[in-house]
């Protein structure tokens, strides 16, 4: 019994430290340096057409954990970013990099980003 | 009557046919005339393409020169014979120092097929010289490049041109490590000829893609090897640059330093190693810009370094020097990376742009740590 016992426990913590570390290295696997510069290249271009008076992002990654912005982004969500017109015509791809971009610099993301 | 009017028209059939044959001996006359005339100016010994063909060795044999004696900028460097030397008929007497001192060498002189006349004259131009085994090409260029399995060789200055219009592939047969890794033609991927079947994926699919092979000089098979290769595959545009990569360093001498920035693992990187060896040794064969702020930079940086935050950079893209390999550095890889995205951005053309992928810690005096980033 005792020996049943155990081998289920061990399963468990097997299982446990498994998921984690499969769920610690997940996130998207787009390019997030590529992700930083199609970001602020959209708020550009929507400044350009005078919706929005700066073209400083107003959204840092900084600003949400990596699971916040997992939900937005897998929900395609981004009212909250505003330039709605813009975000529509951003392709898949840079859908995909700009994700990147947040997820690997979220609040607690091991390299958060900075105001730069 | 009936026999007289029938002999009338037998004579008169006669009459004809003797006046139409005169009128046809005199014309092949005339004709044979103006070929015996036309044919003055030919070379007398005259072989064909398979002659050519089992003559164009790699490397080409002391005992044999195939001459090109078309105009060098207008032709030679567009495209010539592998091996073929270029002695313009216009620079014979010029450059008669090119041709070998062994007077018994096989000399074959081809220009721009049937109607060109340069290859026969430079031909006599060479007997009279005292070579004893001159033959002429007759069909020339025209017919070489026509042939299925046949390519082309071209000029260090074609391929310079071919990389500004950015629209060829050109391709190192090198080995990867070895060679390509230690320095390359910009632009240039890499398909070993070792490797050829397990990375042809590489070469464009588009068939009619202009592709350009080289390798080590003239005594390198491996990328005439490759670009035989390549039109088995059904490429239609081959051509090799035989002289290869010593012929480029030693027309672009400067330019090769630049050639050794290497690209990293991650894309538009550059490989962290060879960048410590270039700020080392050689910082000068790069423009490093460091895009950090100016405050950041005052407190230290690469001492040849210039300072352009990447928040002023995007106007000045423009006026970016494209005469070595541009390297973005900053102490994470974000601003770089962003800076370096943004150049290829704004300025498509600029094709030798670099970001430093790693984490910098600037000590101040020039003095600075870096690690690759996790």
């Amino acid at each position: 019994m005792f020996k049943k016992s155990m081998v289920v426990l061990i399963s468990l913590i097997f299982t446990i430290v498994s998921f984690s570390v499969v769920f610690s290295s997940e996130g998207p696997a787009g390019n997030d340096r590529k992700g930083k510069y199609t970001y602020r290249k959209v708020y550009k271009a929507c400044a350009e057409t005078g919706e929005i008076e700066s073209a400083t992002p107003k959204l840092s990654p900084a600003d949400k954990t990596m699971e916040q912005w997992k939900t937005i982004f897998e929900a395609k969500t981004f009212e909250e970013f505003g330039c709605k017109d813009n975000w529509a015509a951003i392709s898949d791809s840079d859908i995909l990099d700009i994700y990147s971009y947040f997820y690997h610099h979220a609040s607690d993301s091991p390299t958060p980003a900075t105001c730069k | 009557m009936k026999a007289n009017t029938s002999k009338t028209f037998i004579l008169i059939l006669l009459a004809a046919l003797l006046l139409l044959t005169g009128c046809v001996a005199t014309q092949t006359t005339k004709t044979s005339e103006a070929s015996k005339e036309d044919m003055s100016w030919m070379f007398p010994d005259i072989v064909d393409t398979s002659f050519v063909k089992t003559h164009v060795t790699v490397p080409m044999l002391d005992s044999v020169m195939i001459i090109d004696a078309r105009p060098y900028k207008a032709k030679y460097v567009k495209g010539h014979i592998p091996g073929a030397v270029s002695i313009p008929f216009s620079e014979f007497d010029k450059k008669t120092a090119l041709l070998p001192k062994d007077k018994n060498t096989l000399l074959i002189f081809y220009c721009e097929g049937l109607k060109c006349k340069l290859s026969h004259k430079s031909a006599k131009m060479a007997e009279k010289l005292g070579y004893t085994n001159v033959k002429v090409y007759a069909m020339g260029y025209p017919e070489w490049i026509s042939l299925k399995d046949n390519y082309a060789s071209i000029s260090v200055e074609h391929v310079a041109t071919q990389i500004a219009q950015n629209n060829t592939m050109i391709i190192d047969a090198r080995p990867q490590k070895t060679k390509y890794d230690k320095g390359h033609i910009p632009t240039a991927i890499n398909i070993p000829f070792s490797q050829f079947d397990i990375l042809k994926g590489k070469l464009p699919r588009d068939l009619n893609t202009p592709v350009i092979f080289y390798c080590g000089g003239l005594n390198c098979r491996l990328s005439h090897k490759s670009a035989a290769k390549a039109l088995e595959m059904g490429y239609t545009n081959v051509t090799v640059f035989a002289k290869g990569f010593p012929e480029w360093t030693k027309t672009y001498g400067v330019s090769n330093e630049t050639l050794q920035v290497q690209a990293g693992e991650v894309e538009g990187s550059i490989e962290l190693e060879r960048f410590k060896s270039i700020i080392a040794n050689n910082p000068e064969t790069i423009l490093l810009i460091d895009v950090r702020d100016a405050d950041e930079f005052a407190k230290g940086s690469f001492k040849t370094a210039v300072n352009i935050p990447v928040e002023t950079l995007e106007p000045k893209i423009k006026d970016l020097p494209d005469d070595k390999p541009i390297v973005f550095a900053c102490s994470t890889g974000a601003r770089s990376g962003e800076a370096f995205y943004m150049t290829k951005d704004v300025r498509e053309s600029l094709k030798d742009v670099f970001y430093v992928e790693a984490q910098i810690d600037f000590k101040g005096d020039g003095k600075f740590e870096i690690k690759k980033s996790k």
